[in-house]
Protein backbone atom coordinates (compact mmCIF):
# COMPACT_ATOMS: atom_id res chain seq x y z
CA UNK A 1 0.00 0.00 0.00
CA UNK A 2 0.85 3.47 -1.09
CA UNK A 3 3.05 4.96 2.39
CA UNK A 4 1.82 8.14 4.02
CA UNK A 5 3.56 11.69 3.61
CA UNK A 6 2.81 11.23 7.43
CA UNK A 7 5.03 8.07 8.61
CA UNK A 8 3.37 7.96 11.90
CA UNK A 9 0.08 7.73 10.39
CA UNK A 10 1.44 4.69 8.20
CA UNK A 11 -0.69 1.97 10.11
CA UNK A 12 -4.18 3.81 10.80
CA UNK A 13 -4.10 4.55 6.82
CA UNK A 14 -3.25 0.76 5.93
CA UNK A 15 -6.29 -0.02 8.24
CA UNK A 16 -8.41 2.67 6.06
CA UNK A 17 -7.26 1.64 2.99
CA UNK A 18 -7.51 -1.86 3.19
CA UNK A 19 -11.59 -1.62 4.41
CA UNK A 20 -11.61 0.90 1.53
CA UNK A 21 -10.30 -1.51 -0.96
CA UNK A 22 -12.75 -4.59 0.41
CA UNK A 23 -16.28 -2.20 0.58
CA UNK A 24 -14.94 -0.25 -2.62
CA UNK A 25 -14.94 -3.97 -4.91
CA UNK A 26 -17.65 -6.06 -2.92
CA UNK A 27 -19.99 -3.08 -1.96
CA UNK A 28 -19.92 -0.07 -4.04
CA UNK A 29 -18.83 -1.64 -7.27
CA UNK A 30 -21.72 -3.90 -7.28
CA UNK A 31 -23.96 -1.28 -6.49
CA UNK A 32 -24.24 -1.46 -2.89
CA UNK A 33 -24.15 3.05 -2.89
CA UNK A 34 -25.30 4.04 0.64
CA UNK A 35 -23.39 2.01 3.22
CA UNK A 36 -20.17 3.45 5.04
CA UNK A 37 -18.47 1.04 6.48
CA UNK A 38 -14.58 2.28 7.11
CA UNK A 39 -16.05 5.84 8.45
CA UNK A 40 -14.87 5.15 11.76
CA UNK A 41 -11.14 4.33 10.25
CA UNK A 42 -11.11 7.13 8.15
CA UNK A 43 -12.36 9.75 11.07
CA UNK A 44 -8.56 8.07 12.67
CA UNK A 45 -6.79 8.35 10.26
CA UNK A 46 -7.60 11.96 8.96
CA UNK A 47 -6.97 13.21 12.38
CA UNK A 48 -3.95 11.69 12.51
CA UNK A 49 -2.85 13.19 8.98
CA UNK A 50 -4.37 16.65 9.13
CA UNK A 51 -1.37 17.65 12.91
CA UNK A 52 0.79 16.67 9.69
CA UNK A 53 -0.39 18.24 7.35
CA UNK A 54 -0.69 21.54 9.16
CA UNK A 55 2.90 21.53 10.54
CA UNK A 56 4.21 21.46 7.07
CA UNK A 57 1.84 24.27 5.92
CA UNK A 58 0.01 21.63 3.54
CA UNK A 59 -3.22 22.52 4.64
CA UNK A 60 -3.55 25.85 3.38
CA UNK A 61 -1.87 24.92 0.33
CA UNK A 62 -4.38 22.40 -0.32
CA UNK A 63 -7.32 24.91 0.63
CA UNK A 64 -6.05 27.23 -2.62
CA UNK A 65 -5.69 24.22 -5.21
CA UNK A 66 -9.21 22.89 -4.16
CA UNK A 67 -10.78 26.19 -4.79
CA UNK A 68 -8.82 26.80 -8.06
CA UNK A 69 -10.57 23.59 -9.13
CA UNK A 70 -13.85 24.08 -8.01
CA UNK A 71 -13.59 27.36 -9.78
CA UNK A 72 -12.52 25.72 -12.89
CA UNK A 73 -15.38 23.22 -12.35
CA UNK A 74 -18.37 26.01 -11.75
CA UNK A 75 -16.73 27.91 -15.52
CA UNK A 76 -16.93 24.86 -16.84
CA UNK A 77 -20.42 24.33 -16.03
CA UNK A 78 -21.22 27.68 -17.15
CA UNK A 79 -19.78 27.25 -20.52
CA UNK A 80 -22.13 24.29 -21.11
CA UNK A 81 -25.15 25.21 -19.89
CA UNK B 1 -1.46 27.21 -23.40
CA UNK B 2 -0.80 23.46 -24.81
CA UNK B 3 -2.80 20.14 -25.23
CA UNK B 4 -2.03 16.51 -25.26
CA UNK B 5 -4.69 14.32 -26.06
CA UNK B 6 -4.39 10.42 -26.06
CA UNK B 7 -6.97 7.88 -25.99
CA UNK B 8 -6.42 4.21 -24.76
CA UNK B 9 -8.74 1.20 -24.41
CA UNK B 10 -7.92 -1.32 -21.25
CA UNK B 11 -8.93 -5.09 -22.09
CA UNK B 12 -10.43 -5.25 -18.50
CA UNK B 13 -13.61 -4.29 -17.25
CA UNK B 14 -14.97 -0.80 -15.70
CA UNK B 15 -14.62 -2.02 -12.22
CA UNK B 16 -11.08 -3.80 -12.52
CA UNK B 17 -9.75 -0.50 -14.13
CA UNK B 18 -10.80 2.11 -11.07
CA UNK B 19 -10.26 -0.20 -8.74
CA UNK B 20 -6.73 -0.18 -10.24
CA UNK B 21 -6.86 3.39 -10.54
CA UNK B 22 -7.17 3.66 -6.57
CA UNK B 23 -4.26 0.85 -6.22
CA UNK B 24 -1.90 2.11 -8.72
CA UNK B 25 0.58 2.91 -6.12
CA UNK B 26 3.43 1.95 -5.58
CA UNK B 27 3.58 0.05 -8.88
CA UNK B 28 7.28 -0.96 -10.50
CA UNK B 29 6.99 2.26 -13.05
CA UNK B 30 5.88 4.53 -10.03
CA UNK B 31 9.22 4.97 -8.00
CA UNK B 32 9.05 8.76 -7.89
CA UNK B 33 5.68 8.57 -5.75
CA UNK B 34 6.97 8.76 -2.83
CA UNK B 35 3.63 8.96 -1.04
CA UNK B 36 -0.61 8.96 -1.66
CA UNK B 37 -2.73 10.13 1.15
CA UNK B 38 -6.71 10.68 1.02
CA UNK B 39 -7.68 13.88 2.07
CA UNK B 40 -11.43 13.63 1.53
CA UNK B 41 -13.94 10.71 0.48
CA UNK B 42 -17.56 10.54 0.51
CA UNK B 43 -20.51 9.03 -1.48
CA UNK B 44 -22.62 11.83 -2.33
CA UNK B 45 -26.27 10.97 -1.48
CA UNK B 46 -28.29 12.48 -4.53
CA UNK B 47 -25.85 11.11 -7.07
CA UNK B 48 -24.64 8.18 -5.61
CA UNK B 49 -21.21 9.06 -7.30
CA UNK B 50 -18.08 8.66 -5.16
CA UNK B 51 -15.92 11.68 -4.74
CA UNK B 52 -12.25 11.33 -3.83
CA UNK B 53 -9.43 13.57 -3.07
CA UNK B 54 -5.87 12.28 -2.90
CA UNK B 55 -2.61 13.91 -1.77
CA UNK B 56 0.15 12.57 -4.11
CA UNK B 57 4.11 13.63 -3.13
CA UNK B 58 6.36 13.05 -6.08
CA UNK B 59 10.09 13.30 -6.83
CA UNK B 60 10.52 15.76 -9.44
CA UNK B 61 13.06 18.20 -10.21
CA UNK B 62 12.54 21.87 -12.22
CA UNK B 63 13.70 20.52 -15.49
CA UNK B 64 16.77 22.20 -16.71
CA UNK B 65 15.69 23.70 -19.57
CA UNK B 66 13.45 25.48 -17.77
CA UNK B 67 15.76 27.03 -15.11
CA UNK B 68 17.85 28.16 -18.33
CA UNK B 69 15.00 30.79 -18.97
CA UNK B 70 14.23 32.09 -15.28
CA UNK B 71 15.16 34.87 -13.66
CA UNK B 72 17.81 34.00 -10.96
CA UNK B 73 16.78 33.32 -8.07
CA UNK B 74 13.23 31.79 -9.26
CA UNK B 75 13.28 28.07 -9.84
CA UNK B 76 16.51 28.33 -7.58
CA UNK B 77 18.81 25.58 -6.95
CA UNK B 78 16.87 24.93 -3.52
CA UNK B 79 14.63 22.54 -4.67
CA UNK B 80 13.96 19.64 -2.30
CA UNK B 81 13.05 17.83 -5.88
CA UNK B 82 9.41 17.26 -4.39
CA UNK B 83 6.00 18.13 -5.44
CA UNK B 84 2.26 17.85 -4.39
CA UNK B 85 0.12 16.89 -7.09
CA UNK B 86 -3.69 17.14 -5.95
CA UNK B 87 -6.25 14.36 -7.15
CA UNK B 88 -10.08 14.56 -7.64
CA UNK B 89 -12.09 11.73 -8.86
CA UNK B 90 -14.97 10.91 -9.27
CA UNK B 91 -16.67 7.53 -10.11
CA UNK B 92 -20.43 6.90 -10.91
CA UNK B 93 -20.41 3.40 -11.22
CA UNK B 94 -24.30 3.07 -12.72
CA UNK B 95 -22.97 5.18 -15.73
CA UNK B 96 -20.24 2.98 -16.10
CA UNK B 97 -17.83 6.23 -15.88
CA UNK B 98 -14.51 7.82 -13.61
CA UNK B 99 -13.39 11.29 -14.25
CA UNK B 100 -10.30 12.01 -12.39
CA UNK B 101 -8.48 15.70 -12.76
CA UNK B 102 -4.64 15.85 -11.45
CA UNK B 103 -2.82 19.19 -11.21
CA UNK B 104 0.49 20.46 -9.67
CA UNK B 105 0.49 22.71 -6.48
CA UNK B 106 3.38 24.44 -6.62
CA UNK B 107 5.36 26.53 -9.53
CA UNK B 108 1.61 26.84 -10.96
CA UNK B 109 2.94 30.55 -12.00
CA UNK B 110 5.62 29.27 -14.14
CA UNK B 111 3.72 26.11 -15.28
CA UNK B 112 0.36 24.33 -14.23
CA UNK B 113 -0.31 20.88 -15.75
CA UNK B 114 -3.58 19.89 -15.41
CA UNK B 115 -4.13 15.91 -16.05
CA UNK B 116 -8.23 14.99 -16.99
CA UNK B 117 -8.98 11.87 -17.64
CA UNK B 118 -12.20 9.75 -18.32
CA UNK B 119 -12.64 6.29 -17.79
CA UNK B 120 -16.13 4.66 -19.42
CA UNK B 121 -16.97 1.56 -19.97
CA UNK B 122 -17.43 -0.36 -23.03
CA UNK B 123 -19.17 -3.61 -23.55
CA UNK B 124 -18.20 -5.74 -26.39
CA UNK B 125 -20.62 -6.03 -28.78
CA UNK B 126 -23.30 -8.57 -29.06
CA UNK B 127 -22.15 -8.79 -24.70
CA UNK B 128 -26.07 -8.59 -22.88
CA UNK B 129 -26.27 -6.40 -20.23
CA UNK B 130 -24.15 -8.32 -17.13
CA UNK B 131 -24.64 -8.16 -13.32
CA UNK B 132 -22.19 -5.12 -12.37
CA UNK B 133 -19.43 -6.91 -10.67
CA UNK B 134 -15.54 -7.54 -10.60
CA UNK B 135 -14.77 -9.49 -13.84
CA UNK B 136 -11.24 -10.25 -12.88
CA UNK B 137 -11.68 -14.21 -14.09
CA UNK B 138 -9.77 -13.10 -16.80
CA UNK B 139 -12.59 -13.53 -19.89
CA UNK B 140 -12.27 -10.62 -21.75
CA UNK B 141 -15.98 -9.66 -21.78
CA UNK B 142 -15.71 -5.84 -21.38
CA UNK B 143 -13.63 -3.04 -22.31
CA UNK B 144 -12.89 0.36 -20.80
CA UNK B 145 -11.52 3.52 -22.81
CA UNK B 146 -9.60 6.24 -21.01
CA UNK B 147 -9.21 9.35 -22.83
CA UNK B 148 -6.52 11.59 -21.32
CA UNK B 149 -5.93 15.40 -21.75
CA UNK B 150 -2.86 17.61 -20.20
CA UNK B 151 -2.91 20.93 -20.28
CA UNK B 152 0.13 23.06 -20.19
CA UNK B 153 -0.10 26.36 -19.42
CA UNK B 154 3.11 28.95 -18.41
CA UNK B 155 1.55 32.22 -16.99
CA UNK B 156 5.20 33.34 -16.87
CA UNK B 157 5.21 37.10 -17.18
CA UNK B 158 1.55 37.93 -17.61
CA UNK B 159 -1.80 37.20 -15.62
CA UNK B 160 -4.13 36.49 -18.00
CA UNK B 161 -6.53 33.28 -19.01
CA UNK B 162 -7.15 32.11 -22.15
CA UNK B 163 -10.55 29.82 -22.57
CA UNK B 164 -10.04 27.80 -25.48
CA UNK B 165 -10.80 24.25 -25.62
CA UNK B 166 -9.54 21.97 -27.63
CA UNK B 167 -11.66 19.50 -30.02
CA UNK B 168 -12.68 15.87 -29.36
CA UNK B 169 -10.59 12.96 -31.06
CA UNK B 170 -11.75 9.48 -31.54
CA UNK B 171 -9.32 6.42 -31.54
CA UNK B 172 -5.68 5.87 -30.22
CA UNK B 173 -4.23 8.73 -31.61
CA UNK B 174 -2.64 12.09 -30.05
CA UNK B 175 -3.55 15.47 -31.02
CA UNK B 176 -1.84 18.86 -30.28
CA UNK B 177 -3.62 21.96 -30.74
CA UNK B 178 -1.62 25.01 -29.80
CA UNK B 179 -3.45 28.11 -29.03
CA UNK B 180 -2.97 31.70 -30.46
CA UNK B 181 -1.02 33.94 -28.87
CA UNK B 182 -2.28 36.77 -27.05
CA UNK B 183 -2.86 39.53 -28.06
CA UNK B 184 -0.72 42.26 -26.50
CA UNK B 185 2.17 44.65 -28.01
CA UNK B 186 4.34 43.22 -30.11
CA UNK B 187 7.64 44.46 -28.95
CA UNK B 188 6.50 42.94 -24.98
CA UNK B 189 4.79 39.83 -26.31
CA UNK B 190 7.90 38.51 -28.41
CA UNK B 191 9.86 37.53 -25.25
CA UNK B 192 7.28 36.69 -22.81
CA UNK B 193 4.87 34.52 -25.07
CA UNK B 194 8.50 32.92 -26.38
CA UNK B 195 9.06 31.71 -23.06
CA UNK B 196 6.25 30.79 -21.92
CA UNK B 197 5.40 28.50 -24.84
CA UNK B 198 8.91 27.04 -24.26
CA UNK B 199 7.99 26.40 -20.78
CA UNK B 200 5.11 24.94 -22.00
CA UNK B 201 6.38 22.65 -24.39
CA UNK B 202 9.38 21.05 -22.29
CA UNK B 203 6.18 20.15 -20.12
CA UNK B 204 4.61 18.58 -22.87
CA UNK B 205 7.77 16.70 -23.97
CA UNK B 206 8.20 15.06 -20.39
CA UNK B 207 4.23 14.21 -20.22
CA UNK B 208 4.67 11.59 -23.08
CA UNK B 209 6.85 9.65 -20.75
CA UNK B 210 5.03 10.25 -18.04
CA UNK B 211 1.58 9.24 -19.51
CA UNK B 212 3.69 5.96 -21.19
CA UNK B 213 4.60 4.96 -18.05
CA UNK B 214 1.42 5.49 -15.97
CA UNK B 215 -0.03 3.10 -18.76
CA UNK B 216 2.67 0.75 -18.20
CA UNK B 217 2.11 0.56 -14.08
CA UNK B 218 -1.84 0.13 -14.63
CA UNK B 219 -1.03 -2.61 -16.68
CA UNK B 220 1.00 -4.36 -13.61
CA UNK B 221 -1.37 -3.96 -11.54
CA UNK B 222 -4.40 -4.49 -13.86
CA UNK B 223 -2.55 -8.09 -14.27
CA UNK B 224 -1.83 -8.61 -10.62
CA UNK B 225 -5.47 -7.92 -9.70
CA UNK B 226 -6.87 -10.34 -12.72
CA UNK B 227 -4.11 -13.31 -11.05
CA UNK B 228 -5.02 -12.86 -7.61
CA UNK B 229 -7.61 -9.95 -7.30
CA UNK B 230 -6.93 -7.26 -4.09
CA UNK B 231 -4.57 -9.50 -2.42
CA UNK B 232 -2.53 -10.45 -5.76
CA UNK B 233 -2.13 -6.57 -6.33
CA UNK B 234 -0.91 -6.07 -2.19
CA UNK B 235 1.54 -8.82 -2.55
CA UNK B 236 3.17 -7.64 -5.59
CA UNK B 237 3.85 -4.43 -4.06
CA UNK B 238 5.27 -6.11 -1.12
CA UNK B 239 8.07 -7.96 -3.57
CA UNK B 240 8.21 -4.78 -5.39
CA UNK B 241 9.13 -3.21 -1.89
CA UNK B 242 11.54 -6.11 -0.67
CA UNK B 243 13.08 -5.79 -4.26
CA UNK B 244 14.04 -2.10 -3.65
CA UNK B 245 15.13 -2.76 0.30
CA UNK B 246 17.26 -5.94 -0.82
CA UNK B 247 18.94 -3.58 -3.08
CA UNK B 248 19.29 -6.66 -5.97
CA UNK B 249 15.80 -6.85 -7.15
CA UNK B 250 14.95 -6.84 -10.95
CA UNK B 251 13.14 -3.85 -10.28
CA UNK B 252 16.62 -2.09 -8.36
CA UNK B 253 18.55 -2.89 -11.57
CA UNK B 254 15.48 -1.64 -13.70
CA UNK B 255 15.39 1.47 -12.05
CA UNK B 256 18.94 1.71 -11.59
CA UNK B 257 19.31 1.21 -15.72
CA UNK B 258 16.86 4.33 -15.74
CA UNK B 259 13.54 3.42 -15.12
CA UNK B 260 12.79 2.72 -18.61
CA UNK B 261 12.90 -1.04 -20.04
CA UNK B 262 10.59 -3.20 -18.71
CA UNK B 263 12.50 -6.67 -20.56
CA UNK B 264 12.52 -8.46 -17.08
CA UNK B 265 8.60 -8.29 -16.67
Amino acid sequence: MAASIAPECNDIKEKYDTCFLKWYSEKYLRGNTTSNDCEELFTKYKTCLNVVLKEKGIDSMLEDARKSTTKEIDAETLRRG
Amino acid sequence: MKFFENVFTYDYSFPAVSLAYFLRYPNPYSRHVLTTDVIDRYVDPETKRLHTIRLHLKKSKVPSGILKLLPKGIGGSDSSGQSYILETTTVDVNEGWMKTESRNMEWTGILSVVEKQFYQRQPLDGALDKPQGLSLDGKMSEQTTVKTTVTFHSRFGQGKLLGRRTADTTGDQVGEIEDEAPRRGFFTSLSTAGIQRTIELIGLNRTRDAIAKSKQGMNIVLERLRGGGIVGVLEGMRQDREAIVGGDGPWKRVWLRGNADDDEH
